[in-house]
């Protein structure tokens, strides 16, 4: 089996659903599953009336976390390819933030490790969230429910 | 904090500034005009009906600039030495960028003329462009820096899209460091707000033990904001790379603190 390709993307622009899609499957016909996951902008989080939203990274660790949460997922599950793009900067409601596509030869794989890399993505790469509400700005807490569902694996 | 426009009664004061000695001050300060991406188009070609629109929103701010104080009550009467509008088109964020910059030597500062500038700066483009667009927003006024004066100089502190350089891929260690041994310190996100300061550089020679711990108490002996450090959910890397107390420390590594992430 050749090496499992990983794509990872930190941008400001806005992305494409079906972006990485073609690289992942371009001269490939092992592949049987292909999952994608959206994280999209609430207009309802730790207040009621988020307005805008401001992500912050840490250029260089960022893209070095998510090409080793894309690695871990390839070690622990037959994926042939990764697909990680997220956005930094100033967001709207309703704006996608994160997509995940994970693919296999079957879709337990898939499934499962797409599950995995949002998990560790959410407690592990170096993002932090700053939530613009009606009421004034704060910086996101982070969740205990998220800490819990890293720990399942 | 007491606030020099109102005496021991509150009520509104004029500050006399009649002791003080004449000083070279300068401010800068910054608005936007948010529009519609055809406003911005039409702007930028000089098709508007009204004409040339940043010439004139220019001459309006420098004239106001100059009016301040029949503007403000409190505001003193300043001969200004200079002052400066300038635009910008951000065709990607769909803002016209207002800054004005104004100096002289004088015995008060020059902030409040800088933000009048601005504000009618950006007001102007807003008359000019509402033929076309009446949606626009005038948002963001604010100062950015002012120098000179007895409370010294201010920068406002930048809130980055992303915290320090480095382009994907790459790790960065940001500028060398004029002292030798030394480490470079980022604060990053909620925690560079808390401690007010998003990066600087310590002498190794000034840390007990060449360690995160040793890190951490070198700077809280040089600064007790910097005691936000101790609190177990900062979290560090040494050279982008997680790492705990123990970890050692060695010449011209970049050592981030943090709050816990929140991503995805």
């Amino acid at each position: 089996m050749s090496d499992p390709r990983i794509i990872v993307t930190v941008q400001e622009a806005a992305f494409d659903l079906d972006e990485g899609y073609a690289a992942l499957l371009e001269g490939r016909c092992d592949i049987g599953a292909v999952v994608g996951f959206t994280g999209l902008v609430r207009d309802f989080n730790e207040t009621p009336e988020v307005t805008a939203l401001t992500l912050e990274h840490y250029p260089g660790m960022t893209e070095r976390a998510l090409g080793d949460i894309a690695a871990q997922a390839c070690a622990r599950w037959a994926l042939t390819g990764v697909v990680i793009i997220h956005r930094v900067g100033r967001l709207a409601p309703g704006d996608p933030i994160v997509r995940v596509l994970a693919a296999s030869a079957h879709r337990r794989d898939a499934f499962e490790g797409c599950d995995f890399i949002m998990d560790i993505l959410k407690t592990r790469a170096p993002f932090w969230k700053k939530e613009h509400s009606t009421g004034g700005d704060y910086w996101v807490k982070e969740r205990e429910s998220d800490a819990r569902d890293a720990a399942r694996w | 904090m007491q606030l020099t426009h109102l005496n021991t009664h509150g009520e509104a004061n004029m500050v006399d500034i009649g002791d003080k000695e004449p000083s070279r001050r300068e401010a800068v300060a910054s608005g936007r005009v948010r529009m519609a991406p055809a406003t911005l188009e039409l702007l930028g070609a000089g098709e508007l009906p009204k004409g040339d629109v940043l010439a004139t929103a220019r001459i309006a701010g420098i004239q106001a600039a100059k009016r301040t104080a029949e503007l403000i009550p409190l505001c003193h009467a300043l001969s200004l030495s200079k002052v400066s509008v300038d635009f910008t088109l951000d065709r990607d964020a769909g803002v016209v960028k207002v800054e004005a910059l104004c100096r002289l030597t004088e015995r008060t500062g020059v902030e409040m003329e800088a933000l009048t500038a601005v504000s009618v700066a950006c007001l102007t483009l807003y008359d000019m462009c509402k033929a076309v667009d009446k949606e626009m927003v005038i948002e963001a006024i604010q100062l950015e820096r002012k120098q000179g004066g007895v409370r010294g100089d201010y920068q406002r502190s930048r809130t980055p899209l992303v915290t320090g350089d480095g382009t994907p891929g790459e790790v960065s260690l940001g500028e060398r460091c004029e002292l030798s041994p030394c480490v470079k310190v980022k604060f990053l996100a909620e925690l560079r707000e808390r401690v007010g300061t998003s990066e600087l550089s310590l002498s190794l020679d000034r840390l007990q033990s060449r360690d995160v711990a040793g890190l951490k108490a070198a700077l809280i002996a040089q600064d007790a904001s910097f005691a936000v450090l101790e609190e177990p959910r900062t979290l560090c890397a040494i050279n982008q790379v997680m790492a705990n107390d123990a970890a050692l420390i060695t010449d011209e590594d970049e050592v981030a603190f943090f709050p816990p992430v929140t991503g995805g």
